[in-house]
Order: structure tokens, then sequence, then C-alpha cells
């Protein structure tokens, strides 16, 4: 009876912890919501400054006079850029506090749960140490019996499942306390029937870097991109992620549109944008995430959904000049050049703020020239908005390029990983490219 | 009278001044009653009931992209409701409203459970089932719904008085509008957006934080208690209903009307309902010619032929036809004023 309400115990707990940790994350997008609320408010105040000016200008006042409209202009504008600043402030302070609230609510859970991993790792390591012992005994004991080799096999097959184990409960403590550790895939997993796609593959991104996977068709590239934004749920092993507040989280415990909420968005191969919706629209579904109001408020179009688009709208427009591509605002998708679509779905991971974007064969369809374009973009990029960069590509000439650190897989294997020019070099690379001698 | 003006022009362009000017044109219909035939202004009543089921489908199909069979149901839902409610039990048409919404999504959510597994062709299917077991249902409540023969309703009160059809009808303009509105509120908003998405592309949609069950249970109730809210002002116009008339028929008028008017417009399901369940009676029947003899079933030949030509030629609706013919007309017009400015 026991052991049953423990479990039962550790489901609930297991429970209440995501349950918090998803009340944190959302408590997150509404910080991301105030930062963008502040452009806001500062691109409004502008623009009233400037009507109020042009108002003064066209009433052929003598100069002295408009100096001093002027001047009682710009103050007027500082004190209400002062007040909104001083409103959006103790907004974000409540946020604050709420979130410390919540932390140490979650904090007791996860404390429960980490002694539990602890727990486990020592009867683990325990059991280690009994299998080798008898591993070795029987070694030394029977050593011509067909039954002693079976037993032998059979209890390195558990010793390695349990060394497996040991290793993924050990990188999350690595995770944990590497903060320049972005994402750590662990002895990931992924078998469709009897085939493996992803076998056993482990390696870890930092902050800030361009991180490229590569590998030749069929190599599971994609399957561990779905693993990463939980499309597919792994077999077996686990992917730790470091938010922007250096808390680790295995991302299996989300969902797929929870994921978006931690600060990971993908792109897809073929430009997966919404046709019948213009290219603003298109962005503001890419902040889907950040809308707060209910469905009655949008129902009734109350002030406050109507605020939040506001703010949302100035939000995607500063992406669009930053991409270079304002002009296409109100252009529906539908028919524009392809490099143009890649840009737009870029524009719309870019809403949220996130810290580690994924893309997916980000120069698929693309021509000599736009694949230089983008290798640019995804450079600066990179460097503006502070990124992780994460991609799979199979044009070389993009991953050589920009990426800092390359993982090359085979057969859902990994084969190599390294710095590109290692990488060019490494000669197992080369075999599953042009195939052995 | 300058200010008043621009005022004026900032108001009219407004999408909700188009449907405000909308209820206020049909309110000629129940004003000028005593001039027109009873059919012409029974057929409006109906076309502008089925419209506000119509607008609820719209965002199913065209938003959401499920495509249900079961509209018809919910419609009789609401008439059966609204009978019990007001007839049986002598209670306020708040309380019908409540009732009818509550049973409707609980109906509702039932529907949607089943959608979310299931896509397109085969949602369809499923939704005709429930449909037909609902009619199986309303055969056997009796009490509630008149059985096989159906049930007549005694009259509308509204705040303790009872309302004469001509009353009723305004209550449904007013309806109508307010219908108009919320869907417009609702496709222009993160809702309408992401249920878009998700139609394009359910794993884009999901990558984006858009929990793509939610919003699809939620197109589902709002379409049922649009449904429901339909079947109500039927009952409190017609005063008949009976289950077994509430079948396929009927939900596939309204996909037709969706899909002829275009799905993903307000104006463009205007269209399809007036030529689907309106154009008969209220234009073809009022002509003496086509009324009589060999043509008395000439507009059913004509709605048929237009649902075949709107479906092959113009997919997005009638209303992308009207949208293409004012765009070039513009350009013409913008080519001849520049013409005249050049000479």
């Amino acid at each position: 009876m026991k052991p049953l309400f423990e479990k039962m115990k550790h489901l609930l707990n297991q429970f209440l912890r995501i349950y918090y940790t998803k009340k944190l994350l959302k408590l997150n997008k509404k910080k991301v919501f105030n930062e963008n609320e502040m452009t806001f408010k500062n691109h409004q105040l502008e623009q009233k400054k400037e009507r109020l000016i042009s108002k003064t200008e066209s009433k052929e006042l003598s100069e002295a006079e408009v100096q001093t409209k002027r001047q009682e202009i710009e103050i007027r504008i500082e004190k209400e850029l002062t007040e909104a600043k001083q409103n959006i402030i103790t907004k974000s302070a409540d946020i604050e506090n709420k979130i410390i609230k919540m932390k140490a609510k979650r904090d007791n859970l996860q404390n429960a749960l980490i002694s539990k991993i602890e727990n486990d790792l020592l009867a683990l390591k325990e059991k280690n140490t009994h299998l080798e012992k008898v591993i070795s005994e029987a070694k030394k004991t029977n050593k011509d019996l067909n039954q002693a080799d079976e037993l032998i096999q059979e209890k390195e097959e558990e010793l390695k499942n349990n060394l497996r184990k040991i290793n993924i409960i050990e990188s999350r403590k690595n995770t944990e306390e590497n903060t320049d550790i972005h994402l750590s895939l662990s002895h990931l997993t992924m078998k469709f029937g009897g085939l493996k796609a992803v076998d056993d593959l482990s390696f870890d991104v930092k902050k800030g870097e361009i991180f490229g996977l590569i590998g030749p068709n069929g190599a599971g590239k994609t399957t561990v991109f779905n693993c990463i934004t939980q499309f597919y749920k792994p077999n077996g092993g686990d992917i730790y992620y470091n938010d922007s507040n250096n808390e680790t989280n295995s991302l299996l415990d989300f969902k797929v549109h929870d994921i978006i909420n931690l600060g990971i968005v993908r792109t897809f191969q073929n430009v997966e944008l919404v046709w019948e919706l213009s290219v603003l629209d298109n962005l503001l579904v890419g902040a889907h995430s950040l809308y707060s109001a209910g469905f009655f408020s949008q129902l009734l179009h109350l002030p406050k959904i109507r605020y939040e688009e506001k703010v949302l709208k100035t939000r995607a427009l500063e992406v669009l000049k930053k991409l270079d591509i304002l002009a296409y605002k109100d252009a529906l998708p539908y028919g524009l050049p392809y490099g143009v679509l890649k840009k737009i779905e870029f524009a719309r991971t870019l809403m949220t703020k996130p810290n580690l974007i994924i893309l997916d064969e980000p120069a698929a369809g693309l021509n000599d020239a736009e694949t230089k374009e983008l290798a640019q973009l995804i450079k600066s990029l990179r460097d503006e908005f502070n990124l992780t960069i994460f991609l799979v590509e199979h044009d070389m000439g993009l991953v050589m390029e920009v990426c800092d650190t390359i993982c090359a897989i085979s057969f859902g294997k990994k084969i190599a990983i390294g710095s590109p020019s290692e990488i060019q070099k490494h000669p197992k690379v080369q075999e599953a490219y042009l195939g052995g001698e | 009278m300058e200010k008043f003006k621009l005022h004026f022009k900032r108001i009219s362009k407004h999408p909700f001044f188009g449907f405000v000017l909308f209820g206020l044109a049909l309110s000629l219909i129940p004003i000028f009653n005593n001039f027109l035939p009873v059919s012409f202004v029974d057929s409006a009543a109906k076309t502008l009931i089925y419209f506000i089921v119509a607008l609820g489908f719209a965002l199913l199909i065209g938003y959401g992209g499920l495509a249900s069979l079961g509209t018809s149901s919910f419609i009789a839902i609401g008439t059966f409701a609204i009978y019990t409610v007001m007839d049986l039990l002598n209670m306020p048409f708040a309380l019908a409203i409540l009732i009818g919404v509550i049973v409707a999504l609980m109906v509702g959510v039932i529907f949607g459970f089943v959608s979310l597994r299931i896509e397109g062709m085969y949602l369809a299917i499923v939704t005709l089932g429930l449909s037909e077991i609902m009619i199986e249902l309303f055969k056997n409540f009796d009490k509630f719904t008149g059985g096989v023969s159906g049930t007549t309703f005694s009259s509308f009160r509204l705040l303790g008085q009872s309302l004469s059809t001509n009353q009723t009808f305004f209550i449904i303009i007013i309806a109508v509008v307010i219908a108009m509105i919320l869907t417009y509120n609702l496709i222009n908003s993160p809702t309408g957006r992401a249920l878009l998405a998700a139609k394009n592309s359910d794993s884009a949609a999901r990558a984006m934080g858009i929990s793509v069950i939610k919003y699809r249970l939620i197109a589902f109730m709002v379409s049922t208690v649009y449904a429901v809210i339909g079947g109500m002002f039927y009952m409190a116009y017609i005063k008949f209903s009976m289950g077994s008339t509430w079948g396929l028929a009927v939900s596939l008028n309204i996909l037709a009307a969706v899909v002829v008017g275009g799905s993903k417009s307000i104006w463009g399901v205007f269209i399809g309902t007036f030529i689907i369940f309106g154009l008969d009676l209220m234009v073809f029947q009022q002509i003496p010619f086509l009324s009589q003899g060999a043509f008395a079933n000439f507009s059913f030949v004509i709605s048929g032929v237009l649902i075949i030509v709107v479906v092959m030629y113009y997919p997005s609706g009638l209303i992308g036809l009207f949208k293409k013919m004012t765009f070039k007309l513009k350009n013409k017009l913008a080519k001849k004023s520049k013409g005249e400015r050049k000479s």
C-alpha cells in the first residue's frame, strides 16, 4: 500500500510542479509584454509630440512664440513619459512579486523532485556495484558454462542501462551548474517501430552560439528537432534547457504549445505562414503567447485587447523595420518572393523575444545570393538580439560560414562534434557523406 | 459643420457603421409590413434567422476549417429550449437564452471533443451521425419537443409583454446586428487569427504557442451558441418546430450558403444566405411570370447552378467576385482621373 501512496504523491507533486512552472512562464511572458509596452509608449508620445508641434507651426506665430510653445510641449511630453514609465515600472514590480511567490511554491516541489532524483541516483549506483560484483563472480566461477554467459550478458545489459540513467541524471546537474549551457541533449533516443531514428544522441548547445546539426539524408536531423520542440515524445533520454533566468527545465515536461513560453521558437522547412492573413497579422500570430486578454474581452473588443493589439502592432512594425521588410506589411504573403517569406518567418519568431531560435533548413529553396544574405542575417540577428541559434542545414557553404560549432550525425548517431574546420577534416564525416573506401 | 463632416467621415469608415446601416435598412421591412406580401416578410425573417446561424458556422468552417453537419440539430435545440422554458415553464426569455446556451454548450463540447481527433470528411460524417441521433432523441422526448408531430409556440414574450410578429422582427434585426458585430470582433482578434493559423498548419500553430484543441473547441462552442439563438428566434417568429425537419437538408443548406457567399466575409455570408434561403420566396415568387406554371420551381435550378458555378470558379465565394469587380472598377476610375489630369 505504501509504495502506491508514495507513487501517487510523486505524481501529484510532479503535476503541481509543472503547473507552477507554466504559471511562472506566463508571468515571464508578461514581463516581455511590459518591455514592449515601454517602446510603445515612447513611440506613441513621440507621435503626439510631432502632431502638437506641427499644429503650432501651422498657426502663424512669431518665432519666439513657436520656441516657447515647443518647449512647453516638450516638457509636457516628458512628464507624460515619466508617468507612463512609472506606471509600467510599478506593474513590472507587481509581476516580479508574483514571480517570487510562485517561485517559492514551485521550489518546494522542485526540491522534493531533486531529492528523489538523488535517491534514485544513489540506488542506481548501489545496484551497479552489486551488478559488477555479480558479473565478476560469475566470470570467475563458471567460465565455460553457456548459462553463465547468458547471465553475464543480461547483467551487463542492465549495467549499461543503469549507467545511461546515471548519465542522464548527472547531465541535469551539469546543466544546472553550467549556466552557459543553453540546451543539453542527453542520450536522446527516438524509435519509430523497429527503426531507431535518433540513437543515444548527446550534445550541449552553449549560450550565444550558432550551432549546426548536419548529416546525410535520413540521418534523423529533423527528428531531433521535433523531439526538442516536443512534436515527438522521445522514447529515452532527456532534454534540458536553461532559460533566461538560468532555471533548468526538462523539455519533456511541456506540451508543444508551451515550448514557446520557455523562449524557444522554431521555423519550418517549407515556410509555414498563414496565407490568408497580411504580413503584419502573421507577426501577431507569432506573438499569440503574449496576449493575456480573455475570450470575452476579445468578443466585445474591450479596451484591454485593443491596448494589447496596439502594443504588439508597434512591436511588429519595429521587427519588420529591423529586417527591412516594412514595405510588405499589408501585403498577403501569397506570391511574395521566397527570400522575403523566409524573412517574414524570421520576423515572426522574433516577436516574443526568444532566447533560442531553431531553424529547420533555412537555406532550402534559396539561390546562392539569397543564401549569402541569409548567412549575414543570421549572424546579425544573433548579435543584435542576443540569441542562440540552432540550425539544421543541407547547404554546407552556409553551415561552414555561420556556425560556431557543428555536430555531424549519421543514422541517428553522433559521429563528430567541433568547429567547422575540425568537422571538414574529420575522416568519419567524410566517410558518412562520400561513402567508405 | 466642417468638423461634423470630418467626424462623420471617420465614423463611416468604421466597419460597425455598415452593420448598423444594414440593420436600419432591414427595419424598413417591418415598417412597411402592410404594403408587402406576407410570404416576402416571412422569408426575409427566415433569411435573417439563418444568417445568424450561418455566421457562427462561417467561423467554424471558414476559420476553423471544420466541416460539421450537425448545425440543424443545434437550431432544433434552440427551438425546443425556448418552447420548454417559455411555454411549459412560463419563464422569461432571458432564462430561455441561458438554458438554451448551457444545453448547447454541453452538446457542443461533446461534438467538439469528437472533432479534436478527426478532420475533414470524417468529421462531417461523425457530426452527421450525431445529428441523426439528436433527431431520434427529439422524437422520443415528446414532452419537450412534441414528438413526431412537432410543437407550436404560443407567444413570444419580452419583459412580460407578448410581442407581435412585427415587433419580433425588430428584435431579430437587433440580434443580427449584434451577431455581425461580435463575429467581426472575434475574427479580428487573436482567436480568429489562431483559428486560421491552426487551419493552415496545425504544427506551425502549435509551435507559435496556440493550443489547437482549445481554439477548435471555442469555434465549436461559438457556432453552437449562434445556432441555438437562431433556433430561438425561429421559434419566436415561425412559431412551429418539428424534430424530423431538422435533418441533413438544413445543415447542408447552411453549408452551401456559407460556401457560396464566402466563408471569410460577413457580407459574403449574408449574400450566401440570401441566395439559398431568400432568393426564391423574396424575389422569384414575387414576379408573376415566374411564380406560375412551368417556372414555379425555377429558382431552385438557379440556386443550384449558382452553387456549381461559384464552387468551380470562385473558391472564395461570391464576395470574392464582388471584391474583384470593385477593385477593377476602382482601377479604371483611377486611370481615368489620371488621364484627365494629364490632358
